[in-house]
């Protein structure tokens, strides 16, 4: 009983690693994606505007929240691997 | 020379990663099951990694314990033995909690040469008798015959999701080196009117990352007179 739970606290720490460094990546991806499309002409304003505006709607977007699966995923595999080996 | 070694640290890495790999992704065999039986086993200093580790369900002691094993016959007459533990909950990752039952089914699908009765059995690690190390079985299904395909599926996605770790990892450390590394050497740079620096992190751009890593830290350095 102990052991499931050190899986699922390490786990936890974990996958909580590898959604920083996927929301890291991400986020820094769009921010590239939105300087180059400012730099490359035809868009009004002002640049920081631009890309903080971009940014928002990055955030409160479907790909911002898709990361959560970082967490689902493994979770799912877990599980779905304790049935098969365990009630099969 | 240094090539050379780099080559054969290379292969060593490879070879490695590989044989961790065969060892803990499941394989399938095409076995007839002959006997079922407990025995009260010694495991060693030299292959107790490949026993199930002390705080699992079966092995409540570290060195003298009964173990499961399941004796089995190829179409080809050779023979294998599989041991049947749990595997506790981190690795390797099978979350098998179910040797008991397993150790039934097996007993139940036994069967002899005259009327065989042909098994798939699902299992990971390795057979050295030299060293006393079995492969441990995770489940047991009856097949139609001997000469039965096993499509691997669990290997095809295990592997397929590695490397789009890999992937994943090495875009996502580039990304890094350019926009986090690459704008702050050419800032030292600058600020630091170190041409030779500049030059170097040119130099280190074509050389792949460890030459940018290189490069960059050139750029700490004071430049030369």
């Amino acid at each position: 009983m102990i052991a499931i739970i050190r899986l699922a606290v390490f786990g936890f720490m974990a996958m909580t690693v590898v959604y920083v460094l996927v929301s890291i990546y991400s986020g820094s991806v769009r921010r590239e994606k939105l300087e180059k499309k400012f730099d490359a002409g035809g868009v009004e304003g002002d640049r920081d505007e631009y890309i903080k505006a971009g940014m928002d709607a990055y955030r409160h977007g479907l790909r911002h929240r898709l990361i959560w699966l970082v967490y689902i995923i493994p979770t799912v595999v877990v599980a779905v691997t304790v049935y098969l080996v365990n009630y099969q | 020379m240094w090539k050379f070694l780099k080559r054969t640290f290379q292969i060593m890495v490879l070879l490695f990663v590989a044989g961790f790999l065969h060892y803990t992704l499941p394989q399938h065999d095409i076995v007839r099951i002959t006997n079922t039986y407990n025995r009260l086993t010694t495991v060693g200093t030299e292959n107790a990694w490949a026993y199930a580790s002390p705080d699992t369900g079966t092995a409540e002691s570290s060195t003298t314990r009964d173990i499961r094993f399941i004796d089995a016959t190829y179409a080809d007459g050779s023979v294998i033995v599989y041991r049947n533990e749990d595997t506790g909950w981190v690795w390797p990752p099978y979350f098998k909690y179910d040797s008991s039952n397993l150790q039934a089914e097996a007993g139940n699908l036994k069967s002899t040469e005259a009327a065989p009765k042909w098994v798939s059995v699902t299992h990971y690690g390795w057979r050295f008798p030299f060293l006393s190390i079995y492969p441990n079985a995770v489940s047991v299904k009856e097949v139609a015959g001997p000469d039965v395909q096993i499509i691997p599926y669990v290997n095809i996605v295990v592997l397929i999701a590695l490397a789009f770790g890999l992937f994943m990892l090495r875009r996502m450390w580039l990304q890094f080196l350019e926009r986090v590394i690459e704008p702050a050497a050419a800032e030292v740079g600058e600020t630091w009117d170190g041409v030779e620096a500049q030059a170097g992190a040119a130099a280190g751009r074509a050389k792949g990352v460890f030459g940018r890593i290189g490069a960059w830290l050139g750029t700490w350095r004071k430049p030369k007179r």
